[in-house]
């Protein structure tokens, strides 16, 4: 560690790391466009300006982001030098900067924004016309780019050389003419072009699939982890009127993803806001008719211990989904215990989706918690036979239906019955119960991921009505079956 | 303490008739002076463009697009929340355009914010004042109902721009 | 036979008269408080708001009719017929107009002629209180308690002078028949007995005032205290039998001051007018003091409850005891001697 005295104040720095590391870690706000903790610092847009002091020479200003630290210097990030030359550079970017804030996505969350109004002059002095560029470029299918927006930090073009290591972005052009371009004007690829949104400090940037859906200061954001394969990503979630999930962005961890996600996970969340969902249980015998879902689960609840009581206990089978959380499945592994049954999960193949920087190709996000637990993996047809087998039947979790095949479920002779707790009607003859669960936005619990990190699911938005906690669901129905346990 | 010593009647109070003979022949004068009432339906009230009326969308020259691009700085600054907004991308020049922009007349409040806070001059107080329903739910104005000419606000707007001159200059978007 | 349909037409026209008016009159109460308030006062309903009364009579019609907790039942639907009824009775000896003849038959311009008139409008019209009481009382509520209450401590004060005051009357025309009584005041407009006996007339009118609890004596009802006093439990047509006695309590206490008081129906200098001139004379006399009992309420504020016993107990009451005897003493020595 380094010693500096930043503002005053003698502080460690770490020598790896350039001077604005520093300053940000000990709550000195020196703005930034260009550096980006996970990129390399090239000192591009010269925001982060401050008044460096080494030895016996004369203070001067340097760009925080590419100046290292050193044992002894002494850094000023509010000297009246570093702040004029803030708010020229500032001024410089604003000259070609749109004012196009009540259109912008990025407004409310924009950096440029934001050091405006702090350090800002009210009104432009500049009388030349501003560049007039593309404002509607699109880059793929997720990203659309306005060229006039654009202040050239090139965050996105080292994003794609630093992160993915795959060049698809450069800066082109020269001096005012210059803009961001892909080679050839060829769309973007990959599975990482959503983390260009999230780089990109201004609204240059954006995604198609939030472009114009709301305000950002409208959006209520809950810490999550994503759940599409088992790295186990952290995300932040947010909601638009406790309603509806608008956009997943990723949240820092150094621990598994960094800053980054991938699109896979980034765009997994319109099935949330499916609004066809089971609200409330329904017991039924298989019928190809829909019954109509009932808010009280005590008939559905009673109807699941009554037909595990006529079964035997080795022909029960407890299949959960690998999305039930760590504490679900505790729950889980006790109703199975109470019958001597053996716990399982499905567990779908590998898709092609793994990469070498965040994806495993593994969809189950709570594979390893759940056979920490003692839960055994079977595949889907393994599944399909331990039913076809059993006498009585209890499915767990979010998309465990799907997981496991409506062609595979259709075959299961109606011998078995089924009791299905899942986010829609189980319509197949084997199936007597269904019982409406949240799905991973509208849950608490903890998922385990591949290298066994934990990591947190928190409710961010209501569940439907009728929806309630699948661990209160599995506590009654635990309640029933221990009963029916000592009762003999 | 203020002790407030009760003034001393008079005869002539104490007696009350010459009083209540006075006080009668005042009201029978008051019969006939000129009344004061004023025939609302049908003789309306004064507007003047001081008036906060409604508040009311502007539409651009064209009369058929708002002037409103759904920023939501309107929905920010309502202290009722009575404002609504979804935004929808366009092929115009200015992207976006509202899709939805609800005002629940039920919660405003006609403080005037959503006219200070706009930085489109989209929406304005009107003079239109009246307002009545037979259920909540045609109480809740969408854009149809809340669409106006410039024209018919012009006088609002040149108001504003007086009272607001000190700060604001009309909107010089590129 | 046809005496008997005559006095049925009587009886039917003057009631009807009465009914008329008094839905009339609370018209003009609220056009004549809106007048001395520079505003215009109902115009909606009909031309000028003439079909105001109607309006107002259909929409107590279809208000609900609530019955208190606690209610005694059968007295509090008791109450407003009570105290409608009195008023209405009172009516049948005031005479209207003098001799007429009606489809050939001889009559006269009232329901009934008897001998002791003057004292039958006392005694009828004593009664009303009970009216107020009971509604106060059965309705089970504190406020109309009270209301009741000051009521009846108000109309036994204040009788007592409205006595004396006809008391002075009798004495001085010698019978207790109102037709002798108007008859006693016919010729010169001076033989009136409001100028005979001015202090009479004057406590007379000051005790109608209060006899019909009208403004500024209205202790039943007094808003600021008692809500609305007597009736504050009463809603629908038992409320509006309540106002409907109060009118007519007021139509009676008019027509009784211009009978006792202004000569009836008599026109000044004019004995033999024809019965049709003697009514609109009455009538005319009559809107005068309807005009009063308005004209006072909105001018003057209500008295405080003591200020009122003690104008009653000690200010009328001696004054009206003072003119009995005098003109007792005068009638005896002759002064106004036939």
């Amino acid at each position: 560690m380094t010693r500096i005295i930043l503002n005053g104040r003698e502080v460690e720095a770490d020598p790896k790391q350039p001077l604005i590391h520093a300053c940000h870690t000990h709550d000195s706000d020196v703005p930034m466009y260009c550096y980006h903790p996970g990129l390399t610092p090239v000192g591009s847009c010269r925001i982060c300006q401050v008044e460096v002091k080494i030895g016996e020479m004369p203070p001067r200003v340097v760009v925080a982001c590419r100046t290292p630290v050193t044992e002894g210097m002494i850094v000023n990030t509010e000297a009246p030098g570093a702040h004029d030359a803030r708010r020229q550079c500032l001024e410089f970017l604003l000259k070609n900067h749109p004012l196009d804030c009540p259109i912008c996505d990025k407004a409310g969350e924009c950096d440029l924004q934001d050091y405006s109004f702090n350090e800002g002059q009210g009104e432009g002095r500049s009388v030349e016309p501003r560049r007039q560029l593309e404002k509607r470029k699109s880059l793929g299918d997720v990203i659309v780019l306005d060229q006039e927006r654009c202040i050239l930090c090139s965050r996105c073009v080292r994003f794609f050389e630093d992160v993915t290591k795959k060049p698809q972005l450069t800066v082109a052009g020269l001096g005012s003419r210059s803009t961001i371009e892909t080679f050839m004007d060829r769309p973007l690829e990959g599975n990482y072009q959503g983390n260009l949104a999230d780089v990109c400090p201004v609204g240059a940037l954006t995604l198609k699939k939030f472009r114009f859906q709301a305000r950002v200061w409208n959006l209520k954001k809950s810490f999550s982890t994503c759940g599409e394969c088992s790295r186990g990503c952290s995300i932040t979630v947010e909601v638009l009127r406790s309603a509806e999930v608008k956009r997943v962005r990723p949240r820092y961890n150094p621990e598994v993803n960094d800053w980054w996600m991938c699109d896979t996970g980034r765009f997994a969340f319109p099935a949330w806001n499916d609004t066809e969902r089971l609200s409330g249980s329904a017991t039924h015998a298989g019928a190809s008719i829909a019954p109509k879902p009932s808010a009280d689960p005590t008939a559905a609840l009673d109807e699941i211990a009554a037909m595990t009581r006529v079964a035997s206990a080795e022909t029960i089978a407890i299949v959960a989904s690998p999305w039930i959380t760590v504490e679900e499945g505790a729950l889980v592994k006790s109703i199975a215990d109470a019958f001597g049954a053996q716990a399982t999960f499905v567990s779908p193949p590998a898709n092609d989706l793994k990469d070498d920087l965040l994806h495993t190709g593994d969809p189950c996000p709570n594979r390893r918690g759940l056979e920490e637990l003692g839960f055994v993996a079977q595949t889907a047809d393994e599944v399909a036979t331990l039913l076809g087998g059993s006498e009585a039947g209890i499915l767990i979790g979010e998309r465990v239906g799907s997981l496991i095949g409506a062609e595979r479920l259709a075959a299961v002779p109606s011998t078995s019955r089924i009791a299905v707790l899942d986010t829609e009607l189980a319509l197949f003859p084997a199936a007597c119960v269904s019982i409406g669960v949240p799905t991973s936005a509208e849950r608490t619990g903890t998922w385990v991921n591949v290298d066994g990190k934990r990591g947190r699911i928190s409710a961010a938005k209501p569940a439907p009505t009728g929806v309630t906690a699948l661990t209160h669901t599995l506590e009654a129905i635990l309640a029933r079956v221990a009963r029916v346990g000592v009762d003999g | 303490m203020v002790i407030v010593k009760r003034k001393e009647l008079s005869l002539r109070e104490r007696l009350y008739l010459p009083e209540v003979v006075r006080a009668l022949s005042f009201t029978f004068r008051a019969l006939f002076k000129r009344k004061i009432t004023r025939q609302y339906p049908e003789e309306g009230l004064p507007v003047t463009e001081v008036t906060r009326g409604q508040p009311r969308l502007t539409l651009l020259e064209d009369g058929e697009n708002l002037a409103c691009v759904s920023c939501g700085l309107c929905e920010a600054a309502c202290p009722a929340y009575a404002i609504t907004i979804d935004g929808q991308e366009t092929d115009r020049f200015i992207e976006r355009e509202p899709e939805r922009f609800e005002i629940d007349m039920l919660r405003c409040i006609l403080c005037g914010f959503c006219e200070e806070a706009c930085p489109k001059d989209a929406i304005f107080m009107s003079d239109e004042l009246e307002l009545a329903d037979f259920t909540r739910e045609a109480l809740i104005y969408d854009i149809d109902k809340l669409k106006r000419p410039k024209a018919a606000l012009q006088k609002r707007i040149d108001y504003f721009y007086k009272v607001n001159d000190r700060w604001r200059k009309p909107s010089s978007t590129s | 036979m046809e005496d008997f349909l005559v006095i049925l037409l009587k009886v039917a026209a003057i009631y009807g008269g009465v009914i008329g008016t008094a839905a009339l009159y609370t018209l003009a109460e609220r056009k004549v408080a809106a007048w001395i308030q520079y505003r215009i006062g109902p115009n909606r309903v009909g031309p000028w708001g003439l079909l105001q009364p109607l309006a107002d009579g259909v929409k107590f019609i279809f208000k609900e009719e609530l019955v208190p907790a606690g209610a005694n039942k059968l007295l509090f639907r008791l109450a407003p017929m009570m105290s409608a009824v009195p008023a209405m009775l009172t009516i049948a000896v005031v005479p209207f107009a003098g001799d007429m003849t009606l489809f050939g038959v001889d009559t006269f311009g009232a329901i009934a002629k008897i001998d002791m008139s003057a004292f039958y409008v006392v005694a009828i019209g004593g009664l009303g209180v009970y009216g107020i009481i009971l509604g106060g009382w059965s309705s089970n509520s504190k406020y109309s308690l009270m209301g009741g209450l000051r009521a009846s401590a108000q109309m036994v004060s204040y009788e007592l002078s409205l006595l004396l005051g006809i008391l002075s009357i009798v004495v001085v025309s010698g019978s207790a028949d109102l037709y002798d009584i108007v008859d006693a005041q016919s010729g010169a407009i001076w033989r009136w007995n409001a100028f005979q006996q001015p202090l009479a007339f004057g406590l007379f009118v000051i005790a109608t005032f209060a006899e019909t609890n009208r403004h500024p004596f209205d202790f039943a009802e007094c808003e600021p205290e008692l809500v609305a006093g007597f009736h504050t439990e009463y809603s629908s047509m038992k409320f509006a039998l309540f106002f409907l006695g109060e009118y007519c309590a007021m139509i009676v206490m008019a027509s009784l001051t211009t009978t006792f008081f202004l000569g009836g129906f008599e026109v000044p200098f004019w004995a033999d007018a024809p019965w049709v001139i003697q009514l609109a004379a009455f009538g005319a006399k009559t809107a005068f003091f309807l005009f009063l009992f308005l004209w006072v309420r909105w001018t003057l504020p209500r008295f405080r409850f003591d200020q009122l016993m003690s104008l009653g107990w000690k200010v009328m009451l001696p004054l009206s005891l003072l003119n009995v005897f005098l003109y007792g003493a005068l009638t005896s020595f002759g002064a106004f001697g036939d």
